[in-house]
């Protein structure tokens, strides 16, 4: 079969060209040192990371919580178009759920590495601690990924392969008739859990610097916020990489001004937390923590420049001015900002919170050591193997997946 | 210039009327405020399994105790003298790993200077942050109030570990070939090394407890059915028994003798009270 007739036939596919092998080539890099760094956590266990009994969770989690969040896009612009009847956005749901599910998809392969006894990752759904916020986050996770797969299946068996199988295809657009009902379930489903995955900090009373109730709306509006302009930058990308629009601009325009207007939503709640916190309401426990992290860590830093500028500020301003909002790179710039913004959040809740050491003796003289981490290269490694599965899953759903065609229904 | 026309054209078509805009803020503003309560607020189904679990929990002191037991101990800080018999006797029972002991001991001062010993067991908690935030019901409360460990269920998740005030857990970040220096000076194993991958810590001696109950024992007066810590002491600083019980030595001490527990702010509700030294805290 000749390629170049392929691609005329299917102008939205990637054609099978050199620099889509090498791009693959180089994807398979990715996940040769991701296993191989997986394999060897699977076979000697966490001692080899740099986690300890004082940090017990880093690089990973920092890494589940960022690709569920930069997943949101899909439950956002799924609600958008079918609870709240923005019909124009339709054409990017395919593209929102194929990123929401490359992302969830990652957490849940990160959680797997994580737990101690991965032979053990179905216990939640058998032994049902109702009071966990672990518990709903896991269940409600793992519903909600059922959902995005019901949600695509759709676009999967327009794939040419399932030529051959009209039943399962008919089955598949059954399904696409769900998809109100879906986006009603899925909108609920992760509105719930997105926050509880800060709630999972929120709750911890020991730790001065997590425990308070802005915890959950600083995530869910973070993740509402960035992820809908990640889904955007995907297709800016994948347009400059096969070389054909992929969504209407003005519908990625609106999109873009969404999330701005959302991330000075986060910025605005954001301020406040910290004007609380730290200023009006402030306790001695809470001083004491920050000032721990202000002379020992790079954390103001990573704050303002991390999680204030590049997170809020830089896309808030790309994203509205309208200067900058009509161009695509500034979309894809801001987009990559906020995602960077977001990373660093969710570490500086994470390892921040567990640098400061627990304080319970009556006495005056002891102190628990301070908990220091840095991930270890095995840590990055599986990291690796993560941003390579989800560039392959969305690389091979470009390639084979009518994404972007138009569907109306 | 003709792009950059287009474009602004563009622009005017796609303006979002007044009310979508409207619509999405609604619904924005509406989930934000509905999903806090969902999860936590008073309006939450979850926050009304919670308020069942406190209602029930109504016994002060005794949150989680169902039964005739709730096994306490008194551990006088004006008597330890920082031996450290307790930790190395735990490890040796227990067969705990030396370098991460499930109790410890460690030199403190008072807000006055003067010297004491703080030393830890797992306090087991009446109202325990680490059940309440176990994903799998691996960490929960016996009727006899001791916060136990499931090894088979428990999947290593840590939280558990994040959420505990005391720092009194440990996971296993590797498979066990330690050698135990403590054995067999200062005892021997006398339950089964925990598996790699799962959190433990100090359980009050349970094996003792439950054998040394079957047999007509009484924990905290008959040494074989006491915890390890608490028969070694050489000082006697350690006391254990059953808080339900008026007349057993722990609550007489409690009744006879300021005391505190550890954080008490939290609300944790310690099984384990403190007597302070002397001059004190």
């Amino acid at each position: 079969m000749s390629t170049s007739a392929l691609t005329q036939k299917q102008p939205f596919k990637l054609p099978f060209s050199r620099a889509f092998l090498i791009w693959m080539g180089f994807l398979g890099v990715l996940l040769v040192i991701g296993l191989y760094s997986a394999i060897t956590v699977f076979i000697k266990g966490l001692y080899i990371t740099n986690m300890s009994d004082s940090v017990p969770w880093g690089l990973w989690i920092t890494v589940d919580l960022s690709s569920i969040a930069l997943g949101s896009g899909a439950f956002t612009l799924s609600a958008v178009v079918y609870i709240f009847g923005i019909k124009r956005l339709q054409p990017v749901i395919r593209l929102a759920v194929l990123v929401g599910f490359a992302g969830y998809t990652s957490a849940m392969l990160t959680l797997l590495m994580d737990i101690g006894r991965p032979d053990r990752f179905w216990h939640p759904w058998v032994f049902w601690n109702v009071h966990s916020v672990l518990w709903e986050v896991t269940m409600c996770i793992t519903i909600y990924l059922m959902i995005l797969l019901t949600e695509f299946a759709p676009v999967i068996v327009e794939a040419k392969f399932f030529d051959k199988w009209p039943k399962i295809r008919r089955l598949g657009h059954f399904l696409h008739k769900l998809t109100p009902f879906l986006a009603v379930l899925g909108l609920l489903i992760s509105l719930l859990h997105q926050s509880s995955l800060g709630a999972t900090y929120g709750v911890i009373k020991s730790r001065p610097i997590w425990f308070k109730p802005s915890m959950p709306i600083m995530f869910v509006l973070s993740a509402i916020a960035t992820g809908p302009a990640v889904t955007v930058a995907v297709a800016y990308v994948v347009e400059w990489i096969i070389g054909k629009r992929t969504v209407p601009h003005d519908v990625l325009r609106i999109i873009t001004r969404f999330s701005g207007v959302g991330l000075l939503a986060y910025g605005y709640i954001k301020f406040w937390d910290l004007a609380a916190v730290t200023y009006y309401g402030r306790t001695p426990g809470v001083s004491s923590a920050f000032a721990l992290l202000q002379e020992q860590t790079p954390y103001p830093f990573s704050f303002w420049v991390g999680e204030v500028i590049l997170g809020i500020l830089l896309p808030a301003i790309l994203f509205l001015v309208p200067r900058f909002s009509k161009n695509p790179a500034a979309a894809v710039l801001g987009a990559l900002s906020a995602m960077v913004g977001i990373i660093l959040h969710r570490w500086n809740v994470t390892v921040g919170g567990l640098f400061v050491p627990l304080s319970y003796s009556p006495g005056t003289a002891y102190s628990l050591p301070i908990g220091r981490y840095f991930p270890a290269p095995i840590e990055w490694g599986v990291v690796i193997l993560v941003i390579g599965y989800a560039l392959t899953v969305i690389t091979l759903a470009v390639r084979f997946l009518p994404l972007f065609e138009k569907q109306e229904h | 210039m003709t792009t950059q026309k287009k474009k602004v054209k563009k622009k005017v078509v796609v303006e979002l009327t007044r009310s979508d805009v409207l619509k999405v803020a609604a619904a924005a503003v509406g989930s934000i405020i509905a999903a806090p309560l969902l999860t936590t607020g008073p309006l939450s189904p979850f926050g009304q399994l919670k308020q069942e679990q406190l209602e029930g929990d109504e016994q002060i002191g005794h949150g989680a105790v169902t039964g005739d037991y709730h096994w306490g101990m008194v551990i006088s800080l004006d008597q330890c003298i920082g031996c450290e018999y307790c930790m190395r006797a735990c490890c040796a029972t227990n067969d705990v790993r030396a370098d991460e002991p499930w109790n410890i001991v460690v030199p403190e001062k008072t807000s006055g200077g003067a010297t004491f010993f703080l030393s830890r067991p797992c306090l087991h908690c009446q109202n325990a942050p680490c059940v309440e935030v176990c994903p799998v019901k691996a960490t929960y409360h016996r009727e006899d109030g001791l916060v136990v460990m499931d090894y088979d269920r428990c999947i290593g998740c840590r939280y558990c570990q994040v959420a505990c005030p005391y720092d009194a857990r440990q996971f296993n970040w590797e498979e066990r070939n330690d050698e135990n220096p403590y054995v067999p000076t200062w005892g021997d194993p006398e339950v089964e090394r925990r598996p790699r991958g799962v959190v433990e810590k100090c359980t009050f001696c349970i094996h003792r407890i439950d054998a040394g109950l079957e047999k007509g024992l009484v924990p905290g007066v008959d040494r074989e059915a006491t915890p390890a810590c608490v028969n070694i002491c050489p000082v006697g600083a350690r006391t254990f028994g059953n808080l339900k019980d008026p007349n057993s030595k722990v609550s007489q001490l409690i009744a006879s003798n300021p005391t505190l527990r550890l954080r008490d702010e939290l609300g944790t509700e310690t099984s384990v009270y403190y007597i302070p030294p002397k001059e004190g805290i």
